[in-house]
């Protein structure tokens, strides 16, 4: 008898922790959706229909598009955005990145740009990624002072090394993507 | 008074745009991130995020094979896990000469799975969603696409890594050399 009792402790317990953990899994997951992606989606969709309906979205496509539709315009736009100065300033909250991603999803959208080139322009608008966030990012591993001072710099100067090399790499990876 | 209108009716149409748009993404994406970010986030709580602290003591080894455990596995796992930004917290089990390095192959890691595991890093979908859309609305699947993006961004991590470890370890010489210097 005890056994049982046991038993079903056991499975009362269990069943409890997973439902818990799903329950709590859920609320946070709205949470999350409320704070954080809703109000960006309403801030992109704004951004959207002006571009749309003003007449933006007939000049992107003439100036922006050649630009974003070609291997060496790519590379350009991800070198410039991780130059050392710049990538600080562009990388709070992916802002940048998001508005820029969006400007270029409108043209693919209406096949300005073709559909092979997401991969690499995925890669060519967030070299700047978490660039903002170096000091706190190395402090949240640990890091002595020393290791800041000296990591801070390096790695906004690799950026511009791995940034355009991420755009190629991506570009010979998107071979055989979207191409019929 | 018919130029006020067409003026009006212009300016309205600019948000008219805009509300198709949210209707679209609310529709569209909101229902599946949700119910997809509330089965990661129950499987981590029930997995127990503390598990990948073995792989951190693993990947502050020395030798040429710990290389794609540091810069691809451990970040991958902590992204996975932890999430942006509590992922970076896992380098503090690596030595100090390869945290900026862990950091740079970290961050970087924070947008190629959104388009698989939209959990990691919800505030910033539209890195990933952005041009995703836009690919979508041209009548693509996306799934091929954010295959790729997860993959290559391995690669591109291990890259960055590698890269930066280097740029440390001659910055950090240097350093040293100027401050024995004066």
């Amino acid at each position: 008898m005890n056994k049982i009792n046991k038993l079903l402790e056991n499975i009362g317990r269990g069943v409890g922790r997973v439902v818990g953990a799903m329950y709590q899994a859920g609320r946070d997951s709205i949470d999350q959706v409320i704070k954080n992606v809703l109000p960006f989606m309403a801030f992109i969709s704004l951004i959207v229909g002006i571009i749309l309906k003003s007449g933006i979205g007939d000049w992107l496509a003439k100036t922006l598009s050649p630009l974003a539709g070609s291997l060496l315009g790519l590379v350009v736009l991800s070198i410039i955005i991780a130059i050392p100065v710049l990538s600080p300033l562009l990388g709070p909250g992916a802002v940048i990145a998001s508005i820029i991603g969006t400007l270029l999803g409108t043209q693919f959208a209406t096949k300005a740009i073709p559909a092979q080139y997401a991969l690499p322009a995925l890669f060519a608008i967030n070299p700047q990624v978490g660039m903002d966030f170096i000091p706190v990012g190395l402090a949240l591993g640990e890091a002595e002072p020393e290791t800041v001072e000296v990591g801070v710099p390096a790695i906004l100067f690799s950026r511009l090394i791995t940034g355009p090399l991420a755009v190629v790499l991506a570009y010979f990876a998107s071979f055989g993507l979207y191409t019929n | 008074m018919q130029a006020l209108a067409t003026a009006a009716e212009w300016f309205i149409g600019l948000f008219k745009a805009g509300a198709d748009n949210f209707v679209g993404l609310v529709t569209g994406i909101v229902p599946l991130l949700i119910v997809l970010m509330t089965f990661v986030n129950a499987l981590i709580a029930l997995i127990g995020p503390d598990k990948i602290d073995k792989v951190g003591e693993a990947a502050a080894k020395e030798g040429l094979i710990y290389y794609p455990i540091r810069y691809m596995i451990l970040p991958f796992l902590s992204v996975f896990f932890l999430t942006n930004p509590m992922a970076y917290t896992m380098g503090r089990f690596l030595p100090e000469k390869y945290k900026p390095a862990f950091y740079d192959s970290a961050v970087s890691y924070v947008h190629p799975p959104l388009g698989i595991f939209p959990h990691v890093n919800p505030g910033e979908y539209f890195v990933w969603g952005g041009i995703a859309a836009g690919v979508e609305q041209a009548g693509y699947n996306l799934s091929a696409l954010a295959i790729r993006y997860l993959l290559i961004g391995l690669v591109v991590i291990l890259i960055r890594g590698i890269v930066t470890e280097r740029i440390t370890a001659i910055m950090s010489k240097r350093a040293v050399s100027t401050e024995a210097a004066s």
